[in-house]
């Protein structure tokens, strides 16, 4: 869907390249979330991609056609783009409703389309479409804002969303239930996105698959579980290991995330993915990998007590993250 | 423009300077005294027992300032008559609004949390006013002077009007008589004097802002 | 009240209103003067205002946008306003082209326009936050969308602001181009100074403050309507 191919950028003024030969790809559908510490180019990434910032060097293509095409207006190009960034920018001057309705009235959409399409948006992100449609962005808490946000950003069924820490600016609890609901929502949208964050955990949490950067370079892309498994060098290792949550993952032991269950399915006892309840859930972690699989058994002695999921893995993860 | 260099020279080395030494008091002694007045004022109305009305003199210093300058200067001469004293009370009353409003919005801007860790540390009243209030309001304050030390020498041209002299008879007798020479020769000897005390306000606002607050 | 005090009172009154309100009469004889001063202080300050709004946005739109040209701008504003008002009437007069008239004042008065209407476009325009024309851009809005829907309606109760101090400004400073010939209703004062006619001199002063004052209370009303609720935090 979307591929980057040997992509530079220098800025001017500048002789170090703030990205420096990037190339990867984002299938459709995907979450790809960007993470490394400020600076990294993370951000400079996805602003290339709507040709906020263009790129010094590389091509980029969507859908199989070139961005930085002498026929493609970058505007136009931005309209079928969504965007959605940590400090939201919501027009201070124009109701939510406005505001929600700022890309389909550039592209001259019908306005009973458009109302209905607000209604339903609102409605769609957790908002009573009644109560805040008239509001002024600084009638809402930080929360809605970022709500409205990304209303805004989907408003026109882009079939890509940019994503620049569009919950960072919350306290964790409201950040918690934005990235849920998110996901949720993504499950019924199918868009493709592109995620930026400094924060490793949600990065896990809302990547099908993560790239991390450091200092303009591609340290390492993958998986979440891939990444958790086998960090590629010690930059990896540090930014996964100075998070106390995933530390933990050595230090918890498996039975305490298991699933108690009876009925152990076929393709575990198949495959032979068990591990003990003394185990450290990264064995856990560990043995999925190796098996190419999500799920695996957990025995206590030779007895059969359980499974453990990825999806119980990641919740693990974000509930000992929720708590500092 | 009929413009002879001469005629500009005598005007401005010949003409002028008694007139400068005028204009200067006409300036100085309405800021300074106004400064007083206004400082005083605004003082004791941000005191706890007068603070409520600092909102309603805000807005009446707020509609003061709309006041013509020529309304100003004109409305006294009835009472006072002609002279240098009328002017000078003219131009007083002139200086005043900018500084108080100035003075008021800054000992106003003063933070609360800052006042009520001062009041933790035990300062009495008077330390308070000199050792927090004063100093954190000190850059607003000097603005407002700055601004009426600019606005008040060009309104005190308009003091010769009422018999005050200083540089305005100069710039009069060249639009009676279309003498740019005397016009330019007054103007720049104005903007001389503005922008010269302007620099050492500044100078002296370094002196006084508390080191962190320069920008 | 006693008779004897009410009697007191109406002496006392009708003293202070020769004394002191004899202006009113002043302003009920001479109507007719009144009524052509102010008309042609009106239509000198509505000449000076059409001109200064095209030009001075226009200047303070570009100088927002080309950083370089600000500081110039801003310099040349700041001499303007230390240059007496009379002084600057008094150079345009003396020009030979201009004259004493209209021309000439109107000239000198755009100038003085210049400082408080571009500082309050460049301010304004300086206010929209970085997010919000980031977000703009990054939803698809052209250059000329972004100056026309974002930055100009959140700038403008600020260049409002700018309009309704250059109006009341103006509206004051008219009454000196009386010296150079104008007949408008500083007038009055001027010719009051030169007759030694309190009540001329009174009345001029006051027809022209309640006049301002009242332009900038009329101003800020409708500067508190035009600004988007959005934008009215208190």
């Amino acid at each position: 869907m979307i591929v980057l191919d040997k992509v530079d950028k220098v800025f001017p003024g500048s002789t170090i390249p703030a990205v420096n030969q990037i190339s990867f790809q984002i299938d459709e559908g995907n979450i790809c979330v960007f993470v490394g510490p400020s600076g990294c180019g993370k951000t400079t990434i996805l602003r290339m991609i709507n040709r906020l910032v263009e790129p010094t060097g590389g091509e980029i293509y969507i859908k199989g056609k070139k961005v930085s095409d002498k026929e493609v207006n970058p505007d136009e190009l931005r309209r079928e783009i969504g965007y959605v960034i940590q400090q939201i920018g919501l027009m201070p001057h124009r109701t939510v409703e406005q505001n929600v309705a700022l890309v389909p009235r550039l592209l001259k959409w019908p306005e009973e389309k458009i109302s209905l399409r607000v209604k339903e948006l609102l409605e769609t992100v957790g908002l009573d479409a009644e109560e805040v449609s008239r509001k002024y962005p600084y009638q809402l808490s930080g929360g809605m804002m970022q709500r409205v946000g990304v209303a805004r950003a989907l408003a026109a069924d882009p079939p890509i969303m940019l994503m620049d820490e569009p919950f960072g600016a919350v306290d964790p609890i409201v950040r918690g239930r934005l990235q849920d609901e998110f996901l949720r929502l993504q499950k019924a949208l199918k868009k493709t996105i592109c995620f930026v964050t400094h924060d490793i955990n949600e990065a896990i949490k809302m990547g099908d698959h993560i790239v991390i950067m450091n200092k303009g370079e591609l340290v390492q892309h993958g998986t979440p579980m891939e990444i958790l498994c086998n960090p590629a060098n010690y930059f990896v290792k540090d930014l996964i290991g100075t998070d106390r949550e995933i530390k933990l993952l050595e230090l918890t032991k498996s039975e305490e995330l298991v699933t108690r269950t009876k009925n152990i399915p076929e393709q575990i006892i198949e495959k032979d993915s068990f591990i003990l309840a003394i185990d450290p859930v990264q064995r856990a972690l560990e043995i999925m990998m190796k098996k190419n699989s999500d799920l695996v058994g957990v025995r206590d002695g030779a007895e059969m007590i359980g499974t453990i999921s990825w999806e119980d893995i990641k919740k693990h993860i974000n509930m000992i993250s929720g708590d500092n | 423009m009929d413009f002879e260099m001469d005629r500009f020279m005598i005007a401005l080395l010949d003409r002028s300077p008694p007139h400068a030494l005028e204009h200067l008091q006409l300036v100085l002694i309405p800021v300074v005294v106004a400064f007083i007045i206004a400082f005083t004022a605004a003082v004791l109305l941000t005191r706890e027992r007068y603070v409520k009305y600092t909102d309603r003199v805000m807005t009446v210093f707020n509609i003061g300032q709309t006041i013509p300058p020529l309304a100003v200067i004109a409305v006294f001469f009835p009472f006072l008559g002609l002279g240098r004293e009328p002017a000078l009370f003219a131009l007083t009353i002139y200086a005043l609004l900018p500084i108080a409003r100035n003075t008021l919005a800054g000992l106003k801007g003063v933070p609360g949390d800052v006042k009520d860790a001062a009041r933790g540390m035990g300062m009495t009243e008077w330390e308070m006013l000199f050792k927090v209030e004063i100093p954190l309001s000190m850059p607003v304050v000097m603005a407002g002077i700055k601004i009426s030390v600019v606005l008040t020498s060009g309104t005190a041209a308009l003091g010769a009007l009422v018999g005050g002299g200083g540089m305005g008879a100069v710039i009069f007798a060249g639009i009676d008589f279309f003498r740019a020479e005397l016009i330019v020769a007054g103007t720049l000897i104005i903007g001389v004097i503005a922008i010269t005390l302007d620099r050492l306000l500044t100078l002296i606002d370094d002196m006084l802002t508390p080191p962190h607050m320069k920008a | 009240m006693t008779p004897l005090s009410l009697a007191l009172a109406l002496f006392w009154f009708s003293n202070f209103y020769d004394e002191y309100l004899g202006f009113i009469q002043f302003i009920i004889r001479r109507w007719d003067r009144v009524i052509e001063y102010t008309f042609n202080h009106f239509s000198l300050v509505l000449t000076v205002m059409f001109f200064s709004l095209i030009l001075w946005i226009s200047v303070g739109l570009i100088i927002s946008r080309y950083e370089k040209l600000a500081s110039t701008a801003f310099g040349i504003g700041n001499i303007l306003f230390v240059i007496p008002s009379i002084s600057l009437f008094g150079i345009f007069i003396t020009i030979p082209m201009l004259g004493l008239g209209r021309t000439s004042a109107a000239l000198a008065l755009i100038l003085y326009a210049m400082m408080p209407m571009i500082r309050n476009v460049y301010r304004g325009i300086k206010s929209v936050e970085w997010p919000i024309l980031d977000a703009a851009r990054g939803m698809g809005m052209s250059a000329k969308q972004i100056l026309f829907q974002i930055q100009i309606p959140i700038a403008w109760p600020i260049i409002f602001a700018g309009i309704r101090v250059t109006v009341v400004m103006i509206t004051g400073i008219a009454t000196v181009a009386t010296f150079i010939g104008e007949r408008n209703l500083g007038r009055f004062i001027h010719h009051g100074i030169a007759r030694e006619s309190a009540d001329m001199i009174i009345a001029g002063a006051v027809i022209v403050s309640v006049i301002a004052i009242l332009l900038d209370f009329v101003l800020g009303k409708i500067e508190y309507k035009i600004t988007s609720p959005g934008l009215r935090r208190v």
